[in-house]
């Protein structure tokens, strides 16, 4: 009797149907797969053979012919073992008047027949669901992030003894609850937060327009100073997640193995790769199965560079064009992929290799060559990229720390929702998010400058000898300063101000 | 343009190799009429160079011809023209420093030789404030003369930006025209090369020697009327070119800089031995008894005011003390400060700092 079982492969962040056909047969007893399967799938005979045995069912004694379809799909991974055991068994008659037609079954097999969880679930059933099937049988370890996927009937089993007695009918699973989503459920509170931040009003201020409009950030400032303290404050800062957003962000971390025990990401993902990281490190790849690399993990939240300088030439190259696009495609024999990568670049790095340079208190005891050769590790194309880029200051200041009221991040999250909700207005289904994504033609629409605000830009064009892109860059700021400010018009102070968060165009 | 015979002369004296600076100027004594280096040069050398015999000259007049012809071609090639002393536009008041080099070469304007000239030297390592008001004054003393520097990092290369658009511009190279030190400076040297003048007294293809930097120094004095220093440290090397006009009788001008900043020292040495004290170009101006031409106020708003006058009464402040002071936010009091910057009524001196000219 010929068995056919679903269940699902991963091709990057989408699920494809895998169809399982098991042919048992009389003859000397043998076992054999077909349909292009990797070692680890080939080695589930021996994971489902104890499994079955230890479950107190039956392995077939006879010539078995086990197909995996499409024939021309690399299948790689252990989540096949699942589905190869229920087909053996429904071909080998053990599961007479079971329905498992319209059933995905996913899952890894342990010995003992326990189901073992799988990376990359959300993204089957996310596919799988959009390909009509409603019926998912999935480990009981994987219940929490298949439990936010409303509309289908999904039940968690701990072992292939449940499945079977679910499938007979002798022990119904309860299917899962759907979960409601709710951001920031957990770590509301805990880790950074503005308020812990002293002084440092410039760069405080400039954190603040970079996440009202979606600008990417760079700190400089001497060692010590709490760059890597601001940072980590930017997510506090950022809108709360959509349910849509979240799915996206743990779509990708479900796919990388990296999703912790809730389930689904309610949190703005918040990276720091190390400054070794290579280019695959970064944008994704892997010999085998592709992975997604650190750009597309801070999709939707931060990527902080810590030490800019020193990352590798390459890594930081390699980001120029997902900085524009918003994703990443990945191309290597196994097949071309496309990671999203829409997130926000906040740099740091040293005014120069001492770090002293500007300083008040301190001497720089570099030369201006030494300078420039540390500057110039970062190539201007990246740093045109870079809207905002604003001193960290390296003293504290005392007798304004005491007196200033230092805000905490929920008040500033106020402010940036507020100037978030004129940008959604405002862009409404013109494909455009935030004020940093915007195109020639919404620079032209939305951002008219009066007389002044451009004659202002033009003698700053002059003095400070800025290309094009710079022009524009400053123009997005500025637009998201009058939106701070619920302007409808930029003003010339907006245009200054913009003006004056771009102090790596003047050192030159 | 045409070379006379002595000048054709004199720059095949300064291409041979294997004499040095003394003895090319004993030659040319010895000689009397440089012309007559190229017919009698056996003799001549003979009368100067010890056991000139035993070397290897080619004793023909034709072949000396030749190699002053090629000397001149390898010039033109290059895009260069050499001054000689026996030139009709080389500057008189070279003759009086030490050493006056026989041949300057050149590229560029050859008439700004013939200009007033003013020198500007600084520092490669200098403060905001004097980088961003030396480039003004530079900019400002073009109305009467040309600048003359170095081609250095640092203040020189604020007096090159400062004077560079309107052309009035000497840069005094230490190495050979076609080289470029610091490389950085590779797109400057073509922009002088357009609309200034680059001068050095070394042969094409001379790399950059430690000793040329003094030698080039005495230069920059001696070209000029008179010497504004930006900035100089307790042992910089802009002192020299101070020193050499101070030998050479020119009027010597400084910075006055804050007591106990290394970067000005030098600076305070130079005005306790007398040197003027320069705080603006109508300094230098009413030094030579010069008219300037009146600058025009910039309009300010209240704001602006309030800000500069904040910042004119503490000198340097952080962005957030001057918003205090003024008592605006921080981030109005910034965009105030990047206007007045942009006016060049105030300058960024790192670490968010801001400080008046």
């Amino acid at each position: 009797m010929i068995a056919k079982i679903i269940c699902y492969a991963l091709n990057g962040l989408e699920g494809v149907p895998v169809e399982v056909e098991t042919d048992v047969n009389r003859g000397i007893p043998a076992y054999e797969m077909v349909g292009l399967p990797d070692t680890a799938v080939k080695e589930s005979k021996e994971r489902v053979r104890s499994a079955l045995k230890n479950s107190g069912l039956l392995f077939p004694m006879n010539k078995i012919t086990i197909n995996f379809a499409p024939a021309d799909l690399k299948k790689e991974g252990a989540s096949f073992d699942l589905a190869v055991a229920v087909s053996l068994l429904k071909a080998s008659e053990q599961l007479v008047g079971a329905v498992t037609d319209g059933t995905v079954f996913l899952g890894e097999l342990a010995l003992n027949g326990d189901l073992r969880p799988i990376a990359g679930l959300l993204p089957i059933l996310i596919s799988a669901k959009g390909h009509g099937f409603t019926r998912f049988i999935v480990p009981k370890a994987n219940a929490r992030e298949a439990s936010y996927l409303g509309g289908a009937e999904i039940y968690p089993a701990a072992s292939l003894g449940e499945v079977v007695a679910h499938l007979l009918g002798s022990a119904p699973i309860p299917p899962l609850q759907t979960q409601t989503f709710v951001p920031h459920a957990a770590k509301r509170g805990g880790g950074a937060d503005l308020k812990y931040v002293k002084g440092q009003p410039v760069a405080r201020r400039a954190l603040e327009i970079a996440v009202a409009g979606g600008h990417n950030l760079l700190l400089v400032g001497p060692p010590g100073t709490g760059k890597t303290m601001l940072a980590r404050c930017l997510p506090t800062v950022m809108p709360d997640l959509t349910f849509e957003e979240a799915l996206e962000i743990t779509k990708i971390h479900s796919v990388a193995g990296t999703l912790g025990e809730e389930g689904i990401v309610t949190e703005r993902p918040f990276r720091t790769p190390h400054h070794t990281a290579t280019v695959v490190a970064m944008c994704g790849g892997g010999n085998r199965i592709v992975r997604p690399g650190e750009i597309s993990l801070a999709h939707g939240g931060v990527l902080f560079l810590d030490e800019l300088p020193e990352y590798q030439r390459s890594a930081l190259e390699a980001m120029r064009q997902p900085l524009e696009d918003g994703k990443i495609t990945v191309s290597r024999a196994s097949g071309t992929i496309t990671f999203p990568a829409r997130f926000m670049l906040c740099a740091s790095m040293n005014p120069c290799p001492c770090g002293n340079y500007g300083s008040a208190d301190r001497v720089c005891t570099c030369t201006p060559a030494e300078i420039r050769r540390y500057r110039r590790k970062v190539s201007g194309p990246l740093l045109d990229r870079i809207d905002l880029q604003v001193e960290v200051d390296s003293i504290a200041y005392d007798e304004l720390s005491s007196r200033e009221k230092r805000e905490g991040s929920a008040e500033v999250k106020e402010r940036v929702d507020l100037a978030r909700r004129i940008q959604r207005s405002r862009f409404e289904g013109s494909g455009v998010g935030v004020n940093a994504e915007m195109g020639e033609r919404e620079l032209e629409a939305f951002c008219p400058l009066g007389d002044e605000s451009d004659k202002i830009l033009r003698a700053a064009f002059e003095k400070m000898q800025l290309s094009a892109r710079a022009r524009s860059r400053i123009i997005k700021v500025a637009r998201t300063i009058a939106d701070l400010a619920a302007s409808e018009e930029i003003l010339p102070a907006h245009v200054f101000e913009a003006v004056s968060y771009r102090i790596y165009d003047k050192l030159g | 343009m045409a070379y006379t015979r002595a000048e054709k002369a004199i720059i095949w004296l300064c291409s041979l190799p294997d004499i040095d600076e003394r003895t090319r100027a004993a030659l040319l004594r010895a000689a009397g009429d440089p012309a007559r280096l190229i017919d009698d040069f056996e003799k001549i050398s003979a009368a100067v160079i010890q056991g000139a015999q035993k070397r290897v000259y080619k004793d023909d007049r034709l072949s000396r011809e030749r190699a002053a012809e090629e000397a001149l071609a390898a010039l033109t090639r290059a895009g260069c023209f050499a001054v000689t002393a026996v030139s009709e536009d080389y500057p008189e008041a070279l003759r009086h420093v030490y050493r006056p080099p026989l041949v300057l070469y050149g590229t560029g304007d050859r008439s700004l030789l013939k200009t007033r000239k003013f020198c500007i030297v600084g520092a490669r390592a200098l403060p905001a404030w004097a980088e961003k008001k030396g480039k003004e004054i530079a900019e400002e003393l073009t109305q009467a003369f040309t600048i003359v520097t170095g081609f250095a990092e640092g203040g020189d290369r604020a007096a090159a930006l400062g004077a560079l658009p309107s052309g009035k511009l000497i840069c005094v190279l230490p190495n050979g025209l076609d080289g470029c030190y610091p490389a950085s400076h590779a797109q400057l040297k073509r922009e002088v090369c357009k609309k200034g003048l680059l001068l050095s007294e070394y042969l094409l293809g001379t790399g950059v020697q430690k000793y040329a930097f003094h030698a080039r120094n005495r230069l920059l004095a001696g070209l000029s009327e008179g010497v504004l220093v930006l900035a100089a440290g307790q042992k910089s090397g802009t002192l020299i070119t101070a020193d050499c006009a101070l030998e050479y009788g020119r009027e010597v001008f400084a910075f006055p800089h804050n007591v106990g900043a290394a970067q000005g020292e030098g600076c305070n040495e130079l005005i306790k031995k007398g040197a003027f004290v320069c705080t603006g170009a109508e300094d230098i101006f009413a030094a030579f008894g010069i008219e300037a031409a009146k600058k025009q106020k910039t309009q300010l708003s209240a704001g602006e005011q309030s800000v500069l006058a904040v910042l004119r009464q503490a000198g340097e402040l952080h962005a957030a003390v001057v918003a205090e002071r003024a008592g605006m936010p921080v981030y109005e009091a910034q965009a105030h400060l990047s206007s007045l910057e942009l006016k060049g009524l105030a300058v960024k001196a790192g670490g968010n700092r801001y400080a008046p000219l």
